[in-house]
């Protein structure tokens, strides 16, 4: 068979809606993943034993799996364990939140700790509540340093929701999957979903550059 | 009752002892010299008073509140004592007048427009005015420190405690940073202060406080204590620190 790019037009429309599934769980799941990971980075920056012991024991258990078996877990596993049964769009949305969270999580961690000690002093030393020390003082200088690693786990999140095709998901890969059981136009499909890809992660890179370059590394 | 009263305070870290059950008391306006040698825990006394290290013995009492309370009371303690740290520490992502205004924003809770006019008038006392607008990175070590002092002042405090404020600054910018604390020290502030610098010790201090191996060793009036020392070990250190 011959390479022929004139049939990728024809099943755009359809990579189109795989890629706006891709989209729609790295968002929620980029979302919810950048909370949890805050709220565990910070568990481990500042919590006492127990806690920072929970935040770890999550943050390890996760990156000493592969995502494909922790969505399988979710997936599969859990209405068994639990009597949890979701649809696979919530599980893949669920693996990414608790995935990238791990990941975030000691992102977060680093960037706070990264900020000199002597400026929490100050801030305590004229009667500032920790609380508030992390808020105005510390969190603004750490948000500052974790741009760049943040930007890079989104990237790596949004791939990854291509292996997403295990539960049959219909984002990008699995819609790339199917055109091609039914005309195995390999080349053309493949280099379309390719695309698709370096479009979107393509985009992500160009909003941290611009949002890096507006903010002063302190 | 002092303002400051230290009774039999110790402080360890894990089984190092730095202080050893400490007996001190300041009373208001006096302004204390705190010379030692290096780990003879002169910061750590300091870092004391405002409950940045916590005692682990006796008791600390400042401004009628024991260090022991923690929470509310322990903010309200570290707001009747101001620290300005060796490193300036000012917060880089902030103007120096944003720095100033900062503690009454957050912890007076004046409005914005207040504390920057406050802020200002500190500003032009320390003599910054003019580098109200610039930040932290672009103002010069001694200037840095001015602004810190300005900063500490802006809580109204009733103490100051300083540690090496000039340590790390260069011989010339030194003096800019130390007349600063002369005017304070005219002005009645009650300050505790560690440094090395023995001529502000003996035209400033009211108090000179020699500290050896987490206790207070020598304690008098810096002119007499320098001109005599009524140790040894206080003399050699004299020698070397001039
Ligand atoms: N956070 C800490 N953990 C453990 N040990 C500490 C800590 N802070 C200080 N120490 C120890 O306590 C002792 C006293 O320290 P401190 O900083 O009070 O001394 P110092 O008199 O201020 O010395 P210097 O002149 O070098 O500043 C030192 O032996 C130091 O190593
Ligand atoms: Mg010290």
């Amino acid at each position: 068979m011959e390479v022929d790019w004139s049939v990728v037009p024809g099943f755009l429309p359809q990579l189109a809606a795989g890629a706006r599934v891709t989209i729609l769980i790295a968002l929620a799941g980029l979302i919810g993943g950048t909370i949890l990971g805050l709220i565990a980075g910070l568990m481990r920056a500042y919590g006492g034993r127990v806690i920072n012991a929970i935040a770890f024991v999550y943050i390890e258990l996760i990156r000493g799996t592969p995502i494909v078996v922790q969505v399988m877990f979710l997936y599969f596993a859990m209405p068994i364990l639990l009597g949890i049964r979701m649809d696979p769009m919530s599980a893949a949305i669920l693996a990414i939140v608790v995935n990238a969270g791990a990941y975030i999580a000691e992102i977060v961690r680093g960037a706070f700790l990264s900020i000199p000690r002597g400026l929490t002093e100050a801030g305590l030393a004229m009667g500032l509540p920790q609380w508030k020390v992390l808020t105005h003082i510390v969190g603004p200088l750490a948000f500052r340093r974790l741009i760049p690693p943040l930007g890079n786990q989104f990237i790596v999140s949004l791939k990854d929701t291509s292996l997403f095709i295990v539960i049959g998901v219909g984002e990008l890969t699995r819609t790339g999957q199917e055109i091609m059981a039914s005309n195995f136009r390999a080349v053309e499909i493949w280099t379309a979903v390719a695309v698709l890809y370096l479009i979107m992660t393509g985009t992500l890179t160009f909003i941290l550059r611009v949002i890096e370059k507006r903010m002063r590394i302190l | 009752m002092s303002i400051i009263e230290f009774h039999k305070t110790s402080k360890h870290f894990g089984d190092l002892k730095v202080l050893d059950e400490v007996d001190l008391a300041i009373e208001e306006g006096e302004v204390v010299v705190l010379i030692g040698p290096s780990g003879s825990g002169k910061s750590t006394l300091l870092r004391c008073i405002n409950g940045l290290e916590q005692i682990t013995g006796g008791d600390l009492i400042v401004d009628g509140i024991s260090v022991r309370a923690g929470g509310r009371k322990l903010r309200q303690i570290r707001q009747e004592a101001g620290m300005v740290f060796q490193q300036f520490n000012l917060f880089p992502q902030m103007t120096a007048l944003q720095n100033v205004a900062f503690g009454p924003r957050k912890v007076r809770g004046l409005s914005r427009a207040e504390a920057e006019s406050q802020a200002l008038l500190l500003l032009e006392k320390v003599g910054l005015k003019e580098r109200a607008h610039h930040v932290p990175s672009a103002l010069s070590g001694g200037q840095q420190q001015r602004v810190a002092i300005a900063r500490a002042l802006a809580v109204r405090p009733k103490v100051m405690l300083f540690d090496e404020p000039t340590s790390a600054l260069d011989p010339e910018l030194k003096q800019e940073v130390l007349n600063v604390m002369r005017q304070l020290a005219q002005e009645g502030m009650t300050m505790v202060v560690v440094t090395h610098e023995m001529s502000f010790a003996r035209q400033v201090g009211s108090r000179l406080i020699f500290m050896e191996h987490g206790k207070i060793s020598v304690d008098g009036h810096p002119a007499e204590v320098i001109a005599n020392p009524p140790s040894d070990r206080l003399r050699d250190f004299l020698q070397h620190v001039e």
